[in-house]
């Protein structure tokens, strides 16, 4: 059980001491239950920061934002940067560092062990008709106040999917961390929804996934939440281009469009799966592609399905280590070549 | 509508995308060439430095653009004037190939092959072979893009 006010206090103490310029955590939002990300600066803030099951977030996502602001207005920090990080939230860390975003000195990382539970899948407890206003970990169980009361609710049933087939709750990489390391813990077998979905043919297949890239709306807001999409240019995205005052109209028209913008299937495939690829070795399952599609495109199998292949053909585990090779930037005698005629 | 679709298949010729490198299979198709090896013209060859260079976009971008099946081919494993492209190649292609299955398009429009400066005759064959599996497929349609 993570101590809140263990976490207030380390928070509180290396702001006092000067040890950090800020604390990228979880506050209470104005939308009632939910949590919503914040950065403290002052000491006297520590007492905003909470910890509950809403706290779904991937908080790595602002290490990027931070970077990219120090870049963009040419400051210099002298002081790392606070994260609290769960179990996937520290891989995302790593892997950033291990792509030399930033240094691990630049940040310092309070781990928060996922103990027993994981996060809230807030889509599986609108299914289930709760309106909470509050929530809280309570060893194996969500406990929720309602306008009827308390209720308690089996983490299983609530949990997010990624949650219940992940493999690593505990941040390995950390500075200080707050719980206890439950790595063992496992509800479902990894890649259990995968497995699932790969068992029809490949006919059905293409009828799903011709439905999902259909709906797509290419909003981009899976991209825009993803802390390893942090490119200024983005290959799929014309707008994200460069363009000075010496940039022609000519040469903004010519310019090698792989993707267009418009949200057609044909476009949206592409995206999703240039996207997909990109992603490859990289993404960590923090899932938050798929919780912030407006139009619920199942995302995670397409990243589960790159991540499966990864660890059982070219045994790689994104997230790891920072100082290891990445997955399509090195490569072993042993990979799979047989499909090669 | 079945009158339709007979009369597409029999006039069906597949459009191949091949990215051939530029030390090995390029060579390989010129030799081929020069050989007058009888091989079937589906076939665009896109020259390229190396397998390894060819990003998931050049093959997903052929899709689009309405390729019924795409090629990628180079040297083989040891023989790669960038010592380790084609290691990198192998890896990301076999990414990208399991990522089109899994979405459900048809395995057998992707294909990588070795094909030597030498083997003009294989490059024949590949051709040749790729060709046959592709006939039966008919076009492809499900990343080609185009108002549906």
């Amino acid at each position: 059980m993570i101590n809140l006010q263990d976490m207030r206090d380390t928070a509180r103490n290396m702001l006092a001491k000067n040890e950090v310029r800020g604390v990228i955590g979880y506050r209470r939002s104005t939308n009632g239950m939910l949590a919503e990300p914040v950065v403290i600066t002052k000491p006297e803030q520590a007492d905003e920061l909470i910890w509950d099951p809403t706290c779904f977030h991937n908080l790595s996502l602002y290490l990027v934002e931070d970077r990219k602001f120090l870049a963009h207005t040419r400051a210099k920090a002298d002081l790392p940067i606070a994260i609290i990080a769960k179990g996937c939230d520290a891989r995302s860390t790593v892997v950033l560092m291990q792509e030399n975003y930033f240094e691990r000195k630049d940040v310092y990382i309070i781990g928060v062990s996922c103990e027993g539970t994981g996060v809230l899948d807030e889509r599986k407890l609108v299914k289930k008709g709760i309106r909470a206003t509050n929530s809280a970990f309570d060893g194996d169980d969500f406990v929720f106040t309602t306008e009827q009361g308390e209720q308690r609710i089996p983490a299983r049933e609530v949990m997010a999917d990624r949650c219940l087939e992940c493999r690593e709750c505990f941040p390995k990489e950390h500075n200080i961390v707050l719980g206890e390391d439950k790595t063992g813990r496992q509800l479902d077998a990894p890649f259990t929804a995968l497995k699932r979905f790969e068992e029809l043919d490949p006919a059905a297949r293409w009828e799903f996934w011709d439905h999902q890239f259909e709906r797509c709306i290419r909003c981009f807001a899976c991209r825009s939440v993803c802390p390893m999409c942090y490119c200024d240019e983005c290959i799929v995205d014309s707008t994200s281009f460069p363009v000075t005052g010496q940039t022609t109209a000519d040469e903004k028209a010519n310019r090698v469009k792989w993707i267009e913008r418009s949200a057609t299937r044909a476009e949206n495939m592409t995206y999703h799966m240039t996207r997909v690829l990109h992603l490859a070795g990289r993404c960590i399952d923090c899932n938050e592609c798929e919780r912030v599609c407006p139009v619920n495109i199942p995302l995670r199998l397409l990243n589960n399905k790159m991540e499966r292949e990864a660890r059982e053909q070219f045994g790689y585990e994104p997230g790891a280590s920072i100082g290891g090779p990445s997955l399509t930037a090195s490569f072993l005698d042993t990979d799979p070549g047989k499909f090669i005629r | 509508m079945s009158e339709q679709q007979a009369e597409v298949t029999t006039d069906y010729e597949p459009r191949i995308v091949a990215f051939l490198c530029k030390w090995c299979s390029s060579a390989g198709s010129d030799l081929a060439g020069v050989s007058r090896i009888q091989y079937p013209s589906n076939a665009t060859p896109i020259t390229v430095p190396c397998t390894g260079s060819i990003s998931p976009n050049y093959i997903l971008s052929a899709l689009k653009k309405g390729a019924d099946g795409v090629l990628v081919s180079g040297c083989h494993i040891g023989d790669c004037h960038y010592i380790e492209g084609n290691f990198l190649a192998r890896r990301k292609i076999h990414l990208v190939k399991e990522l089109l299955g899994f979405v459900g398009i048809e395995q057998d429009r992707f294909r990588m092959s070795w094909v030597s400066a030498a083997e003009g005759a294989k490059y024949s064959q590949v051709i040749k072979d790729f060709v046959e599996d592709l006939r039966p497929l008919g076009p492809q349609t499900k990343v080609k893009a185009g108002r549906s």
